[in-house]
């Protein structure tokens, strides 16, 4: 009984290995189909509801149709969906083939080891696209968000690799109301003075309306609009040792252009989210917003906006050197993905030449250099060169990607809000922050090898 | 003898699949908290993988100023809340318990605001707040006032949760209140009326009293929600600003997510958890010793007769 079912697998095996054979002999006579051997396969993949995601999947159904792997997509608010994922990925088997992770669950994920190391799927010729150009990926985005094991962990290094491709990632510009600067002589501003000058000036020469719509609300908000002056005005939150340094002058000066840019700004200002911020500018009640690429989509569209045609984009205005922020998402194969090499397929289209590309048109962010110099794109969205621009200044450490961050970004983001609204003085806050952050750190056994 | 034993079994035998559903639902989920609490947790392991550290976590906790800050939040919040609650809520049953043409309507819409779902409620009075377009401030410009920094300034963004939650629960101690007047004995409110009773000494002699046990279960009950409050909170202030309206819950919820310190949250409930139980037996001992000195007064006069 035994030896008849070992015979008949043997034959099995035989017989579907002679298919595949003729097959591929076939598939590498008349046309290669490296996707042939998944056709059926049903992916699903786990995306935040964003604009750029939203915009894969308009495209989607071109790649069903090229490869013939139907995608299942669960969407999910994007800190709900991290909370699911980490959910998912501890256990056995998952449910997702794919995911996007916001660019801070790098560390978390790649910490627990909850990603699949890119390598073997390039490594793998039947997998690999050869004319992928890993070269034309955006660096800084790459780095920020694809590499973790090289420098500080997070950063990339010669022992680094990748885990993620990014995929919906963004920087920060300035966008500024033309007509308002225009009327009032207003230089569009290239560095800080200058930023902060307009800011104040605005709200004295235009009634009623504020400088510049930013983010300020406690915890997150205010930390990421902190972080986004401290990179250009030449701080960090931790030096190479890790020691904190977010208390020294460029944290102060960061601070106080924070507190300044708020003063001045529209009624309300310090609760706002990117949201509401966005949502200020959109309805012509800041004359400036500096903030990610991925809403100027939004202040385009005239059913949304009453500031459509108006807006002129700039790059992140110079400090002590040009820093503008690097986020988004990227998209990962989990380790428990049932499908991964089907999985690599879809990660790999996505990204390539032709699908960034498709996706940008769509309404998505490029995340290769060559989609942004694209004649076509820049004819649908003029602004899509001075982002492109502004991406070589993407500044990949502009905020530490490691476990503890959470926890020290929460309170970072705490105190901001009380210099904003209680008055407490930046450097008395930030030097609470440096103590406490120090101590996370010393309790993670960042201070072991010193 | 046996058959003896097997009927004093009985009961706990009918009893058993009850005990059992308890268990389960109700010891089950709190044990595994307190376990919980003892370990090192980060939501990307697995319970089994992370460290036990004992006590530490509520070790440090004593020493987070955040921590301690968002407890006298709370505590604050729960008394002002419930306190504006209680008077409000008690006095509106007392002046609406009478016979008035459409009462029923009127009983209906006062406990509308209990009915919506508090993350409505939340958004509602968010946008009511806005600082330009806001109802309220749009109102006192109108007037000719400076606008109010309802949710931007750290005392009023508590104020402004307070009135909230005030608007939302009033409702609920109302309809308690107004259901204890309607059944207090008339016989006894007939007798204070003979005896030449004024309203307001018909309310503190007799109304409150008996309304007494009532009463208690209801602050208590509103006490312990007031202590739990989440959604309100986290879409008019998520916790802002600075740390002026982060009741304890949000602390938690925000511990949980965004710190991924899944044993400091559970240590953090488990605070929460045993100062509601310290209030709920001050509240029960309390209602306890008033009756025993009610029962005692009443056989000392029955002694007397």
């Amino acid at each position: 009984m035994l030896s008849l079912t070992k015979m008949l697998t043997g034959t099995a095996v035989r017989a579907s290995l002679t298919g595949t054979a003729v097959s591929a002999t076939m598939a590498g006579a008349l046309f290669a189909n490296p996707y042939e051997p998944y056709e059926g396969t049903t992916l699903v993949i786990n995306v935040p509801a964003h604009p750029h995601y939203n915009a894969m999947m308009k495209v989607l159904p071109a790649f069903t149709e090229e490869t013939g792997i139907e995608v299942e997509v669960d969407q999910l608010q994007y800190l709900k969906m991290r909370e699911r994922q980490t959910l998912e990925l501890t256990k056995d088997e998952g449910d997702y083939d794919m995911i996007a992770y916001v660019v801070f669950s790098k560390a978390d994920y790649v910490y627990a080891d909850q990603l699949e190391n890119l390598a073997k799927y390039f490594m793998n010729p039947a997998l690999a696209d050869p004319n992928y150009d890993q070269a034309d990926l955006i660096s800084g985005y790459v780095e920020n968000i694809g590499v973790a094991g090289g420098q500080k962990g997070y950063l990339p290094g010669q022992l680094g690799s990748a885990f993620g491709i990014p995929f919906g990632s963004e920087t920060s510009v300035l966008a500024y109301r033309k007509d308002i600067f225009e009327k009032h002589g207003i230089p569009v501003p290239e560095n800080y003075d200058q930023l902060l000058d307009a800011a104040c000036k605005i709200p004295e020469v235009e009634p009623g309306m504020g400088g510049m719509a930013s983010r300020a609300a406690s915890g997150h908000q205010a930390s990421h609009a902190f972080l986004l002056h401290l990179a250009p005005l030449g701080g960090r939150v931790f030096d190479d040792n890790w020691e904190p340094i977010i208390n020294n002058e460029a944290g102060v000066a960061a601070a106080n252009a924070l507190k300044t840019i708020v003063d001045c700004g529209p009624d309300g200002s310090q609760t706002f989210g990117p949201a509401e911020a966005a949502a200020a500018f959109q309805q012509g009640q800041a004359a400036m917003f500096m903030d990610s690429i991925a809403f100027a989509a939004g202040f385009e569209d005239p059913s949304k906006s009453t500031v459509a045609g108006k807006v002129g984009y700039a790059l992140h205005p110079e400090g002590v050197r040009r820093g503008s922020q690097t986020g988004g998402f990227g998209i990962a194969i989990p380790k428990n993905a049932q499908n991964k090499e089907a999985a690599f397929l879809l990660m790999q289209w996505l990204t390539s030449k032709e699908g960034d590309l498709m996706v940008a048109m769509a309404g998505g962010n490029p995340s290769r250099f060559s989609t942004y110099e694209n004649a076509e794109l820049n004819e649908k969205y003029p602004y899509s060169a001075t982002f492109g621009e502004a991406l070589k200044y993407a500044d990949p450490d502009w905020r530490p990607i490691i476990p503890t961050w959470g926890k020290i970004n929460a309170d970072i983001g705490t105190i901001m809000s009380q210099v904003l609204t209680e008055g407490l003085d930046p450097q008395e806050a930030l030097n609470g922050v440096a103590e406490r952050a120090r101590a996370i750190m010393d309790e993670a056994g960042y201070y072991t090898w010193q | 003898m046996q058959i003896a034993n097997a009927n004093r079994l009985t009961p706990y035998l009918f009893l058993a699949p009850a005990a059992l559903v308890m268990a389960v639902a109700l010891l089950y989920p709190i044990g595994y908290m307190i376990y919980a609490s003892f370990l090192d947790w980060n939501p990307s392991q697995r319970i089994g993988e992370a460290e036990f550290v004992g006590l530490r976590n509520y070790v440090n906790l004593l020493s987070d100023a955040a921590f301690r800050e968002s407890f006298w939040v709370t505590l604050k919040f729960a008394a002002v809340v419930v306190t504006i609650e209680m008077v409000l809520g008690v006095g509106l049953a007392l002046l609406l318990d009478r016979n008035i043409r459409g009462m029923s309507v009127l009983r209906t819409l006062f406990i509308l605001p209990m009915m919506i779902a508090p993350i409505v409620v939340g958004l509602m009075w968010r946008y009511m707040y806005h600082p330009s377009v806001g109802i309220f401030n749009r109102t006192i410009k109108s007037m000719g006032f400076e606008p109010i920094p309802w949710l931007s300034d750290g005392n009023w963004a508590f104020a402004s949760v307070v009135i909230a939650d005030v608007w939302q629960w009033t409702p609920f101690i109302f309809i308690l209140s107004l259901a204890a007047l309607q059944s207090l004995p008339q016989s006894a409110m007939e007798a204070a009326r003979i005896d030449g009773a004024t309203g307001w000494q018909q309310i503190v002699y007799i109304k409150l009293p008996l309304m007494m046990p009532v009463l208690i279960v209801t602050l208590l009950l509103r006490l312990i929600d007031a202590f739990k409050v989440l959604e309100v909170i986290l879409v008019l202030t998520n916790g802002g600003p600075g740390l002026s309206t982060e009741i304890l819950s949000l602390r938690i919820s925000r511990t949980a997510s965004e710190f991924r310190e899944l044993g400091e949250a559970a240590a953090m409930s488990n605070y929460l958890l045993i100062l509601l139980v310290i209030l709920t037996f001050a509240m029960f001992a309390y209602n306890k010793a008033v009756e025993a000195r009610t029962a005692r007064l009443r056989k000392a006069a029955e002694e007397d007769l």
